[in-house]
């Protein structure tokens, strides 16, 4: 896989991946910051984007024009890997040859200025933009409790971090909002272009040279400091286990259990922390899912999973209520089978064919490889997908037992239903 | 094997029918890493009452049972199926809808040997008390899964409102008590009445090689003879709706809704019933999409956000539409929306023309990926909608069909309301 690298401007960079394998054209423009205290301010922006450019200067033209472009997507979101904070920007144009002519640069045009040439009024942005998209995330930060299985996990971690940037959420806290209007808004926003790394990657069938002068033409700018964001931390001891409890309305139990790592993303250790992860809960073949689904009947759902680049592993897993220790003693005990080496062939082998299945299938999802391309980018690693294959091959079960020296519980978080008065 | 090319696409699917009955299709993409393969039966979660063929009577069995069933086709004398993908590197999955139950797996090496086992799995049933009783407990952490989620909640409530008696106002998985009826005899019926491989379908894609893959399929399906009809019986659902408004108490923080309305103009599968769908869904998007000026409204008034969004799902005995998302005041947001299809004033040419354009963009889409054109085709192919044609109907449609169809079927009378308010 070659991954051609232009540098268009200060801290803007290209990165074009040539395949004839899709319809489409997919172009996915990702911004990162750190993840800490503007965090609130930093998730609204992509909203009030999505709201009008210099041109478009209303949503309703913005998606009328991409309609007329053979309903080409636009899709702006927010999240975090690690203590780095992402904004990311994605386009999906057709494929010029199925549909006509200058589809592409038309939407290299719109995305330009989508990002960088927002509609603003007196130097800000528009009021009425800012007011509503700031209700808008405000009922998105409160309707995360109603997607249960993710809260779960989310709680679980910032429970764990407490005090850590990594437990700040992706879209911030309903309090800044207050703080924030269209002026300083569009103060804050401006900093941001003016100062954050740009990454932009592009997976279809262009022509190289074409396609980095129509990128040029846009993006060719000029930027006098570029900010380096700094590795995160992923070093932390556990002193003691944490166990919370939360009383919800709800019927089923949602178990959790967070783990550190100090496991750093970069390291040789990481691809023995992924298998070591993936025959613990990362398939129908993985001790998880056979000893509380399949042998003991307590869940539909049990798995575990990495976040690489805080060096971090949650257990997850739907119960009855009363089961909670049950359950509990079950995953614990298969937590301790991982470290005393108590891992069949099949289990390892599975483990092993399912990540070499997974990566492999990434070559198939434009979306994927440039979510790959970009993970790779951060942990400084820059393997290509062949390359990450021969490091999980290279793991043996050895590597794995002793990963798992360093895997240490640290938060057990529970939901369950509310008590009877 | 017969062939369909299509020029504008530039995608082929080769066709043959087995002796037995079974249908295959396979579809070879060039270059795609990963092969994907799926093996489907007309049997959904509607499928509770039937006369089996060479039967004088009538079965019925209790709620959930497609699902049930799924989930017991992993199992086999030697152990869980899905041990067998694993070493083979595969990853195996299976779903069951309202009319539906599909076994799958993804492969990016050893597709043929992948392919054996998919076909060979799914014609071996090993159903034993013991394992029957052991899924209840792994379904009912399923079925609590699924009612503390306000989503699949506020839907089926919708579908709740809209029906009397037609099936689809049920779950899919059934209900704790439905399930705890079922038992071996009952999943067999089931089995041998419905994954007979006259009633189902078999679709690969993939960089693949097509003689082999029809071959693998030959070698290893069952040779029988074909069983004839499977008679389905459906309760005669009544034209209007069945109740009004749905409402439910839920740990949400803000209001979701579901705007439901009934499609009584049902009965037939097809080019009719491709041509209705895309007239419906161009004219959902024309009346509520990103670029109506009533999105823009509703967006502006605070009354809905991001999560707001519609569909219609077509099928040949039901149809329905679903509006929904969250929302501070979700009667209003119905109010706004009756009144427009009242009024109409979304019907214009230009936009028509415009819808017709992204839904072209939005097809060629699909052949992205080896899972959405296998999901797409199958989900078609249960309708008997022919996946390639598509774009031909798609052109066939003027503006008056979506302007008619706007008319008869989305107005007050055929809408119900589901809501999920918060918990006080």
């Amino acid at each position: 896989m070659e991954l051609i690298h232009k540098e268009l401007g200060d801290g803007i960079n290209l990165y074009l991946d040539v395949t004839d394998k899709f319809k489409t054209v997919t172009v996915n423009l990702y911004v990162q910051n750190k993840l800490g205290d503007e965090a609130t301010w930093y998730a609204l922006i992509p909203s009030v984007l999505k709201r009008g450019t210099s041109t478009l200067k209303t949503y309703k033209d913005m998606v009328k024009y991409l309609e007329m472009l053979y309903g080409t997507t636009m899709a702006v979101s927010v999240y975090k890997k690690g203590e780095r904070h992402f904004q990311q920007y994605r386009l999906e144009l057709p494929q010029e040859e199925y549909v006509e002519e200058n589809v592409f640069e038309k939407g290299i045009k719109f995305l330009y200025e989508l990002v960088f040439e927002p509609f603003t009024q007196d130097g800000a942005f528009l009021k009425e933009y800012v007011l509503q998209e700031k209700e808008v995330q405000k009922n998105l930060i409160e309707s995360r409790i109603n997607d249960k299985t993710k809260y779960a996990v989310d709680r679980c971690y910032e429970e764990m971090c407490k005090g850590e940037p990594f437990a700040i959420f992706e879209l911030g806290k309903k309090e800044d909002l207050d703080l924030i209007d269209e002026k300083n808004l569009f103060e804050y926003y401006k900093k941001c272009i003016d100062t954050l790394p740009v990454d932009i990657y592009v997976v279809g069938n262009v022509n190289p040279e074409y396609a980095e002068e129509v990128f040029r033409k846009y993006f060719n700018l000029r930027r006098k400091e570029v900010l380096e964001i700094p590795f995160t931390d992923v070093r932390k001891e556990v002193k003691e286990v944490k166990y919370v409890t939360e009383e919800l309305d709800v019927n089923q139990g949602k178990l959790t259990l967070g783990f550190r790592t100090n496991v750093s993303p970069g390291s040789e250790e990481y691809y023995s922390l992924l298998v070591y992860s993936t025959i613990l809960g990362g398939g129908p073949f993985s001790k998880l899912f056979m000893n509380v689904r399949e042998k003991a009947s307590l869940a539909y759902y049990a798995y575990s999973r990495l976040e690489r680049f805080k060096g971090l592993m949650v257990i997850s897993s739907g119960i009855e209520v009363e089961n909670y220790s049950k359950a509990l003693d079950i995953i614990l005990k298969e937590v301790g089978e991982m470290e005393k080496g108590n891992i069949s062939d099949y289990e390892f082998e599975s483990a092993k064919k399912s990540l070499y299945t997974s990566l492999n299938a990434i070559k198939d999802n434009a979306t994927s490889k440039a979510d790959y391309y970009l993970s790779q980018k951060i942990a400084g690693t820059n393997l290509g997908i062949e390359e990450f294959i021969k490091k999980i091959e290279k793991v043996s079960k050895e590597d794995v037992v002793e990963v798992s020296k360093k895997v240490k519980l640290d938060t057990v978080y529970f939901m369950r239903n509310k008590k009877e008065a | 094997m017969q062939q369909v090319y299509d020029e504008k696409v530039r995608e082929k699917i080769l066709f043959e029918e087995l002796e037995n009955g079974l249908k295959v299709y396979v579809m070879p993409k060039k270059g795609y890493t990963k092969q994907f393969a799926i093996f489907a039966t007309r049997f959904g979660s509607n499928d509770s009452k039937f006369i089996a063929p060479g039967d004088d009577y009538v079965t019925e069995v209790p709620d959930g049972v497609a699902h049930f069933l799924e989930h017991k086709m992993f199992e086999e004398e030697e152990g869980s199926i899905f041990e067998k993908f694993s070493q083979l590197g595969a990853s195996a999955n299976a779903y069951t809808n309202f009319t539906t139950t599909a076994y799958l797996f993804s492969s990016t090496e050893n597709f043929y040997e992948n392919l054996k086992l998919l076909v060979h799995f799914v014609q071996n049933p090993y159903f034993t008390d013991e394992n029957v009783e052991k899924e209840k407990g792994i379904i009912a952490q399923e079925i609590r899964m699924y009612q503390d989620d306000p989503n699949w909640r506020v839907y089926f409530n919708a579908l709740e409102a809209l029906y009397h008696v037609y099936p689809v106002k049920k779950d899919i998985a059934g209900t704790i008590e439905s399930i705890s009826r079922i038992d071996k005899d009952i999943l067999y019926k089931c089995y041998y009445t419905f994954y007979h491989p006259e009633n189902m379908v078999l679709f690969a894609v993939g960089d693949i090689d097509v003689d082999k893959t029809l071959q693998v399929i030959e070698e290893n399906v069952r040779q029988v003879k074909k069983q004839g009809e499977i008679k389905r019986i459906y309760p005669d659902e009544p034209v209007e709706v069945h109740k009004k408004e749905v409402v439910q108490n839920m740990q949400v923080s803000i209001p979701l809704f579901n705007l439901a309305f009934k499609d009584t103009d049902v009965g037939f599968g097809g080019r009719n019933l491709l041509k209705k769908s895309l007239e419906v869904q161009i004219g959902l998007e024309m009346a509520v999409g990103r670029s109506s000026e009533l999105y823009e409204k509703l967006y502006q008034e605070g009354l809905v956000d991001s999560t707001f969004g519609f569909d219609y799902t077509g099928e040949i005995d039901y149809g329905y539409t679903i509006i929904g998302g969250q929302s501070k005041d979700p009667l209003k947001v119905r109010d706004i929306i009756i009144k427009a299809f009242k009024e109409k004033s979304f019907l214009d040419r230009e936009t028509f023309e415009r819808i017709k354009r992204k839904y072209i963009g939005k097809f060629l889409r699909t052949f992205n990926s080896v899972e959405s054109i296998a999901y797409s085709f199958i989900n078609l192919y249960m309708k008997d909608i022919d996946l390639m044609d598509y774009l031909p109907v798609l052109h066939q449609i003027n503006f008056k069909d979506v302007a008619e169809r706007v008319e008869s079927h989305l107005n007050e009378e055929t809408s119900a309301m589901s809501i999920i308010y918060p918990v006080k």
